[in-house]
């Protein structure tokens, strides 16, 4: 128990130390917990949103345990997009493989500690998600039952538990992504491809769960008849309403799947981590004539090599590409919903919901942000190269504008069309949503040299949970939100409310852009 | 080619990592820089390579400042650390020619340099595998090949024996000779004091951040070898 709380200490430092970044004290403790704020924030209130959706359905019907299943699929669904990459990096990619593994600790327990930082990782998305639900509930029943301590300790060892079975689908599948991209010798395209099907599994499983809520109030029986394959999850929701029997055989099924997992992968873990780090190099390339170019394209292949050839990285980081050139197609597909959707928003509403989606989305890249520290020990190549930081930062903030930039106006344009925006309209929608896209990449920018990680013990935790990361994906979320009530506090539908995001947001970008051109290639040769 | 003038680096926290140094490398020289761990070597090294700043004195490549003319010191200056870190997410000939592209290496001349360095050192057949599956060797072989292309008028070798394999390491020596024969000059530390001791023609010893001592290889040692002189150099201090 000892040695496992001494590896699990290493784990959570790892994973912890991303999260803040040296510098004084208080500025450090300052912006995380603001950080930590932000998001729980929005997880709260995002998660209490749907849950008040979901009662208020369901609650006429005596069916509030399915809010629970529901919300719960939500964690399961959700844990897994965000974790399975994770496994690789840090169950099976650690840089401190060759000296964690070689002292006399066994490798079951160095695994263990390892899938117990995962499992937090699940844990912290679970509370965020089911906790509100509970609120929800108390607030929106009339049955007394949400006032019960009981009840908040069902739920509370409900959400703990349920990330142990996210934890064990997560390692198995990050485990699989790990053997194929070893036996592959394309190995990241492996990866996103097998990434790419599994996201497109859980787009059809949500876009499905959404087609059951529309229709919920009057099939709500015979949805939950056909939800026999998530049986566990069923039990959850009744265990959560009193049911202890079930919330045992909910538990039972979550926690041992997890035990059987790390017990099977422990066996075999050196042979694995030793498997799925170590491909030989080949020795039959053959040299021909090279060509050359530029500085500046160089330093762009680079990015694009590290950004489309690291999994972890491009999954992360640009899942809101996908989702922007996704949202653009469905709006396409679904034209005649969408369409009376925003009918029933009023003319003054479905401009600014498509301007937050597209947002949102924007939100969700945060390629520049982790770019400086991903440099970490492969800084001095930059640094002892005759280069000038100026063009340096540049180009990371180049490269991110390359990518969102048109994948914006694809969408932009699809969304439009659907809606039947006028040109104006449109235009102004491109407009604000190319100024907060070049805002929020010299914002992420800033935000990395600001906060620099230089010393990781793996890239995964850089890439998925750094102050920079989080910073750049939340700020701009709030700043959004602000446009958005500026639009509202000035006039919806007039000139007034459509320049207040454009004025706001060309603000943002030039304030930014100054302090990184003034102060960025100094801060950068002072990392 | 290389002028160290009164350099000092103190870290933040105060401690003094080298304090008053000053040397003069010549074009065509192959310069030893040795001492224990911790006394300065890889601080000097990194800071004559513009990869770190420094608090005091002067550093002047090829004529030029490091600190007020950095891109006209780096253009003629190829650095290698103790434990190169090169992109694992590239193959290596993509490295190469991202670093060739750096330097604005013509197209020809760095196929042609490719061709006779990755040759020399065996690496041609790896060049189409990523880096991260390079062994420790392999990545300090297409470090050297790097540096090669560049021609660089001065050469900055951190340890480079360190991870070299004895037939690698013999090659690294005649293309040194060969870079010095050429105009280049050389400014490396090392442990391996038979190594400095045939290789160099100059060198210096540096204890606890100070020079102690320097000066042609054969005027220094006499008719002592240079394993005897540093032990009683340590020794006196």
């Amino acid at each position: 128990m000892k040695k496992f709380l001494a590896l699990l200490r290493v784990s959570l430092q790892s994973m912890l130390l991303t999260s803040v970044t040296p510098g004084r004290i208080g500025k450090r403790a300052a912006t995380g917990l603001g950080a930590v704020a932000l998001i729980s924030f929005l997880g709260l209130y995002l998660s209490g949103i749907y849950s008040s959706l979901l009662l208020a359905a369901l609650a006429p019907l005596h069916m509030e345990a399915l809010v629970f299943t529901f919300m719960g699929m939500g964690v399961l669904a959700g844990g897994l997009l965000f974790t399975t990459l994770a496994v690789k990096g840090v169950v099976f990619g650690g840089k401190d493989n060759d000296l964690l593994l070689s002292m006399p600790v066994p490798a079951t327990l160095l695994l263990a500690s390892r899938v117990a930082a995962i499992y937090l990782e699940n844990l912290l998305f679970s509370l965020f998600v089911l906790l509100p639900t509970g609120v929800a509930y108390t607030l929106l029943c009339g049955d007394g039952l949400g006032h019960s301590p009981l009840f908040w300790v069902r739920l509370a060892a409900a959400a703990c538990i349920l990330p142990l079975l996210d934890t064990a689908l997560a390692l198995l599948l990050g485990a699989l992504i790990a053997f194929l991209s070893a036996r592959v010798s394309r190995g990241a395209l492996g990866q996103n491809i097998v990434m790419g099907l599994f996201l497109a599994a859980v787009l059809y499983f949500s876009f499905g769960l959404n087609g059951m809520l529309s229709s919920l109030a009057e099939n709500a029986a015979a949805i939950r008849d056909s939800l026999g394959w998530a049986l566990p999850l069923l039990w959850m929701g009744e265990g959560v309403m009193g049911d202890w029997g079930k919330l045992i055989a909910f538990s039972i099924c979550c926690i041992l799947p997890l035990l059987l997992v790390v017990a099977a992968l422990g066996r075999i873990y050196r042979r694995a981590v030793t498997a799925f780090a170590g491909k030989s190099s080949r020795s039959d390339y053959r040299l021909s004539a090279q060509s050359a170019s530029g500085q500046r394209r160089a330093l762009l292949q680079k990015e694009a090599r590290r950004f489309f050839g690291t999994p972890m990285y491009f999954w992360n980081a640009g899942l809101g590409l996908v989702m922007l050139l996704a949202a653009g197609v469905a709006a396409l597909v679904m034209r005649e919903r969408l369409a009376a959707v925003s009918a029933m928003a009023g003319e003054g509403l479905a401009l600014p919901l498509a301007a937050a989606a597209i947002g949102f989305c924007l939100c969700a890249c945060p390629i520049d942000a982790p770019s400086v520290s991903l440099e970490g020990r492969y800084l001095w190549i930059l640094r002892e190269a005759p280069l000038r930081e100026g063009v340096l930062i540049g180009v990371k903030v180049g490269f991110q504008l390359l990518l969102t930039l048109p994948c914006t106006a694809i969408s932009a344009v699809c969304i439009s069309l659907s809606l039947g925006f006028s040109f104006l309209q449109g235009a102004v929608l491109l407009l604000v949503l190319w100024l907060f896209a070049a805002w929020h990449a010299v914002f992420g920018m800033l935000m990395g040299l600001c906060f620099p990680q230089l010393g990781a013990v793996n890239e995964t935790v850089l890439i998925k949970q750094s102050l920079a990361v989080v910073l750049s994906m939340f700020i701009p979320m709030a700043a959004l939100a602000a446009a958005g009530g500026l639009y509202w506090l000035l006039g919806q539908a007039g000139i007034a409310g459509m320049l207040a995001p454009i004025a706001l947001f060309a603000l943002l970008l030039a304030v930014c852009a100054a302090i990184l051109i003034r102060r960025g290639p100094a801060m950068l040769r002072a990392l | 080619m290389l002028r160290i003038e009164h350099y000092a680096k103190t870290y933040p926290g105060g401690k003094r990592a080298v304090d008053d140094l000053s040397l003069h490398v010549l074009p065509g020289e192959i310069y030893g820089f040795i001492g224990h761990n911790g006394a300065g070597k890889t601080t000097t090294l990194r800071a004559v390579a513009g990869v770190m700043d420094f608090t005091e004195g002067r550093i002047l490549i090829d004529g030029h400042d490091i600190r007020k003319e950095p891109l006209a010191a780096k253009r003629v200056t190829a650095f290698l650390p103790d434990s190169p870190d090169l992109y694992a997410f590239m193959r290596g000939i993509d490295y190469l020619n991202f670093i060739a592209d750096l330097y604005d290496i013509p197209a020809g001349q760095r196929t042609a340099d490719i061709g006779k360095y990755a040759g020399a050192f065996a690496l041609t057949g790896s060049l189409g595998s990523p880096i991260g599956s390079y062994s420790h060797g392999m990545r300090q072989k297409l470090a050297l090949v790097s540096a090669f292309i560049r021609r660089p008028k001065l050469l900055i070798l951190d340890e480079p024996f360190v991870g070299l394999d004895p037939s690698a390491a013999h090659l690294m020596k005649a293309y040194l000779s060969e870079l010095c024969l050429g105009g280049s000059a050389v400014f490396f530390s090392t442990h391996v004091l038979e190594v400095a001791e045939k290789l160099c023609h100059k060198i210096a010893i540096i204890k606890a951040g100070r020079l102690i001592k320097s000066g042609p290889m054969a005027e220094l040692i006499g008719d002592c070898s240079l394993e005897e002189l540093f032990l009683e150099l340590e020794g006196e201090q």
